[in-house]
């Protein structure tokens, strides 16, 4: 026994110095929201302020359209997530559960349109929606991200699917109820996790994302928060590096809190004995 | 227990389609409504003289509401590509100066000339602000504002270096970055004279100090002049002031870092920049901080300084051209200009101009070719790795000066 | 599946009749697939039609603004081919892609791994550390990998020559390529680590743990039991992160834009991302950008057709 306890400390050991390493330039993030103006972009650096400061995040939460921004990003986030999960989860369903003609063709879609370069698609994108008035509105910018979030959430939860071992699904079938019934009453707890990941990806993806934000939203009123972030580093003055970093800290949160809700799903204490190492 | 998550996931979707188009019902474009872009530094650096412009303007006419929407510098123009292409352009737009020629040669702007007289001061616009607005002949752009560059110094050092008067010539600024290094040699990276290896918009400042020029037109085609030899008399001259004032690498730029943090730092004893880098130099040297014009290789006079600034146009979609154009005589009325010159910019007239040590600087000015392609020149950072060949010593000034000078030539025809 | 897992799926299977793992007819896969395709649909299909017609036009900022382009064939294409700077990048790009995926995935897996041998406490840790990491915007994220690294003041040079490791006091780390890419790399693959190694996770914990207590009580040995149960669980969701790596990392144009800057970047180390952008839309050439954009879609289709098709066959349903 004492071999393996060994063995768990020095894994233990890894994992925290690991953690430090990795997690080190979010609290330089952190650190410098806190940090008076002098000590931001000293000489040597600053590791922990001695004299805190929030005037930072003051200066961030006052900045124009902060609160009507987050709920922008609430409102389309929330939405893009709820929406693509359910759509991706059927549609990965049909393609991982079924035979059907166009299945290969289905597929090629699904991947071939994540290959497709951004850049490229941004003007014709805008002018589409235009023509729907789909432009500085929040639906367009949903429909947006359900295009670039779909195709992916597919694909991974087709390899959740697969990878349930086939016995599993057949001793928690039940007689007599319907195919795709007990497809989703079924399967659904058990891609739980797979759900959840492709979930908090989505949830990230969508949160952060910009250029199509900013292409399609032009009212401060209707902007996201990270086109709203941007407006830090798009001056060609003095950039304000203290409030800067004090909102990227606040548009981190909501993130951490998602995450807190649903990690439980990702299997966090039930795996201790799944694996043996 | 799933059937909760449910419930709860499609009131998720309920409540925000209905939010979001809600939204939708708000934005039907009203008939009244002038959509101006500003750049970001309007926002934060003097939103009063938006808010009176707007004013004026919605006094004048009644009905009316200006919608300012702000835009950041480095994607300002591929949004208004976007707009070009699908429509939802704006009625006026803040271009800078360098971006303008490009648009005004595609058509992406209404013509104004008839306008001209509408404009304050528009008989003394500052003549390298207002050609930056013109194309063919005709006004496109009226000039916003303008910025030069001067030196931000560090009067404690300067008086400790025993640096008794300000510098009148190259050769004494020269003498006096030596001074300073040698009384400040025990500071690790300490930099008499701070400015980046790329930073072009110095450089070039000396080629045409010497007389010298970045291309020419000849025959209505675009040529390359840096390897002339007043361009690398030029080039020479600023290699040699930078080797012996600067500790910044061969590859730096003048963005990353900014001179200003390193001022703050305390590892320079100047700076090379826009005036307004006074308001960041730091708590420390706040109050020891003051500027002066670059000298000239000339004495006495001083070195022409890059005359950046920023336009304001009317995209040639728009539907209220004419408001558009009264929008912008209100806000760069004199009040206004007065207004942004209090804030450390230079206005856009000669009979504004005070004696602030920016305004001085800008007596003397050179600016970038008038050509169609020439922010392609910029973007391709031609100018930028000619510096960092010379400083490298990879190539000589004459040779990086041609084969820069050719880049240029085919650039900017179009090739 | 062979060995264990095999004689355990058939003591279960004698248990229960089997009523799935037929063909479907019917439409129900269709109404699955159909919202996906609708929303793709409407919102894909322009552009991408738009897309593939200016790729055969002369279509500039004049022509934008007129909204007609030239038709001129082929002539894109091939001006992009005969050029040595799209070859170059091309291949700069495939040994940044390769190098980037690898390390992702690599050390994505190792910590996933990693993951389940700790404690709770120290698991619960470093999944909030990753989580963080994930959560930090992109812009802001490379903001602060550039504070770290440059040359005034960066933190990196001053713990180096506070270790004694070396005198790096304003080391420029963007003076060679080589050394601009590797910390772009180095950026990328900090960002993509969070959604490997969680996911990784997630489908670790999708092994059931009383297949392997009774594979365990059958007396099978630990790296059996690792190969015949987990890898084949694991390797849906191993394959499918390769692909989305390759197809991301290829096409990558944040991180080297914002992380070596505009005023850096030159045809000796731009990427196919940055390649795009800079002859395509910062020179308004968008004819051009949207040759490359298909070019590009070209070969990262060619990158990944291996991987693609494992997928598809172990997916395949029998």
């Amino acid at each position: 026994m004492s071999a393996r306890t060994a063995r768990r400390t020095l894994w233990n050991a890894v994992g925290v110095l690991l953690f430090v390493v990795m997690v080190f330039p979010v609290y330089w993030m952190v650190s410098t929201a806190f940090k008076p103006d002098q000590q931001v972009n000293s000489l040597t650096p600053t590791w922990f302020s001695v004299h805190p400061t929030l005037a930072h995040f003051g200066d961030a939460i006052h900045k124009p359209f902060f609160w009507v921004d987050v709920k922008n990003s609430l409102i389309v986030v929330s939405v893009t997530v709820v929406v693509s999960m359910t759509l991706a989860f059927l549609a990965a369903v049909a393609l991982a559960k079924y035979r059907f003609t166009g299945r290969k063709l289905f597929i090629v879609l699904v991947i071939g349109v994540q290959m497709l370069p951004g850049a490229g698609l941004i003007i014709p994108l805008y002018v589409v929606l235009a023509k729907y008035h789909q432009v500085n509105v929040l639906s367009g910018v949903i429909i947006t991200y359900l295009t670039a979030v779909l195709p992916f959430s597919v694909w991974t939860l087709r390899g959740f699917i697969i990878g349930i071992p086939k016995d599993l699904e057949e001793a928690a079938m039940v007689d007599g109820s319907t195919r795709i019934g007990a497809f989703v009453k079924i399967l659904l707890p058990l891609v739980a996790p797979g759900l959840v990941a492709t979930s908090v990806f989505a949830f990230i993806s969508t949160w952060n994302e910009y250029i199509f934000a900013r292409t399609l939203l032009n009212d401060g009123s209707k902007q996201t928060l990270t086109v709203w972030l941007s407006y830090f580093l798009g001056t060609s003055r003095h950039t304000d590096w203290g409030a800067l970093m004090a909102a990227s800290t606040l548009t981190a949160i909501p993130v951490v809190i998602f995450f807190l809700l649903v990690q439980r799903k990702i299997a966090f204490g039930l795996t201790a004995g799944a694996v043996r190492g | 227990m799933r059937s909760r998550v449910l419930v709860a996931a499609l009131a998720v979707v309920a409540l925000g389609v209905v939010a979001a188009t809600a939204s939708a019902s708000g934005n039907r474009v009203q008939a009244k409504t002038l959509t101006v872009w500003l750049q970001v530094d309007a926002q934060s650096g003097w939103p009063d003289v938006v808010a009176a412009a707007d004013q004026q303007f919605q006094t004048d006419h009644p009905g009316w509401t200006v919608n300012v929407q702000y835009q950041n510098w480095g994607d300002h123009l591929q949004k208004f590509d976007a707009t070009l292409a699908g429509g939802n352009t704006p009625d006026v737009i803040e271009m800078g100066n360098t971006e303008m020629t490009k648009y005004m040669a595609a058509g992406a702007f209404a013509d104004i000339t008839s306008s001209k007289s509408k404009f304050a001061n528009s008989s003394t616009w500052l003549k390298g602000l207002a050609a930056s607005g013109q194309f063919g002949g005709k006004v496109f752009g009226v000039p916003y504002y303008a910025g030069s560059r001067v030196v931000t110094y560090r009067t404690d050092l300067y008086k400790k270096a025993g640096i008794a008067k300000l510098p009148t010539s190259l050769a004494a600024f020269t003498a006096d970055a030596q001074k300073l290094a040698t009384k400040n040699a025990k500071v690790k990276g300490f930099s008499p004279v701070y400015s980046a290896g790329t930073d072009w918009y110095f450089a070039m400042a000396f080629v045409y100090d010497f007389g010298g020029s970045i291309a020419k037109t000849h025959a209505g085609k675009w040529v390359g002049n840096l390897d002339s030899k007043q361009s690398v008399a030029g080039l020479t001259a600023w290699k040699n002031f930078y080797k012996a004032t600067s500790k910044a690498p061969a590859t730096s730029d003048e963005n990353h870092p900014a001179p200003y943090d390193v001022y703050s730092q305390g590892q320079a004893g100047s700076i090379i920049g826009p005036g307004w880098f006074s308001c960041c130099v730091g708590k420390t040297y706040s109050a020891v901080t003051a500027q002066f014009v670059m000298p000239s290789h000339t004495a006495g006079q001083a070195m022409p300084g890059f005359l950046g600034g920023s336009d304001l146009a009317v995209p040639a979609p728009s539907g209220n051209q004419s408001q558009a154009v009264d929008w912008i005589a209100d806000f760069t009325n004199t009040a206004s200009e007065k207004a942004l010159q209090a804030k450390g910019n230079i206005p856009n007239a000669t009979n504004l101009l005070g004696t602030s040590v920016n305004e001085r600087a800008a007596a003397r000015s050179w600016f970038v070719p008038a050509a169609k392609h020439w922010v392609d020149v910029e973007n391709g950072n031609i100018l930028r790795n000619m510096l960092t060949q010379i400083l490298t010593g990879k190539l000589s000034v004459l040779q990086a000066a041609s084969s820069a000078s050719d880049n240029i030539t085919s650039v900017l025809n179009g090739s | 599946m062979p060995g264990i897992a095999a004689e355990t799926t058939a003591r279960w299977s004698r248990r229960l009749p089997r009523t799935w793992g037929r063909l479907a007819r019917g439409s129900v896969p269709y109404l699955l697939v159909l919202p996906v395709v609708v929303v793709m649909g409407t919102v894909l299909g322009y552009p991408i039609y738009s897309l593939v017609r200016i790729s055969l036009e002369k279509y500039g900022l004049f022509e934008l603004i007129r909204h007609q382009g030239e038709y001129i064939g082929l002539h894109n294409f091939g001006l992009i081919l005969h050029d040595t700077v799209f070859w170059h990048t091309l291949l700069r790009t495939v040994v940044f892609t390769i190098a980037n995926v690898g390390l992702v995935i690599g050390l994505g897996t190792l910590l996933a791994l990693l993951l389940v041998r700790v404690s709770t406490l120290v698991r619960i840790l470093l999944t909030a550390g990753l989580v963080l990491v994930w959560s930090m915007p992109q812009v802001v994220a490379v903001q602060v990998w550039y504070w770290m690294t440059n040359f005034q003041n960066g933190v990196v040079n001053y713990v180096l020559t506070e270790l004694h490791v070396g005198d790096y006091f304003q080391h420029d780390w963007y003076a060679t390529t080589f050394s601009q890419l590797s910390l772009v790399t180095a950026l990328i693959v900090w960002e993509g680590l969070p959604f490997v190694a969680i996911t990784v996770y997630a489908a670790l914990s999708q092994v059931p743990a009383d297949l392997v207590e009774a594979a365990e009580i059958d007396g099978a040995k630990p790296w059996r039991i690792f190969f015949d149960i987990t890898v084949p669980i694991v390797k849906p969701v191993l394959l499918i992160l390769t692909s989305l790596s390759i197809l991301w990392d290829f096409g990558v144009f944040t991180q080297p834009f914002l992380l070596i800057g505009q005023a850096h970047l030159h045809p000796g180390n731009y990427l196919m991302g940055v390649y795009l952008y800079e002859e395509g839309y910062l020179k308004t050439d968008f004819g051009r950008g949207a040759a490359i954009s298909i070019l590009m879609l070209l070969i990262v289709a060619a990158m990944s057709v291996v991987y693609v098709r494992r997928m598809v066959k172990i997916g395949d349903v029998d």
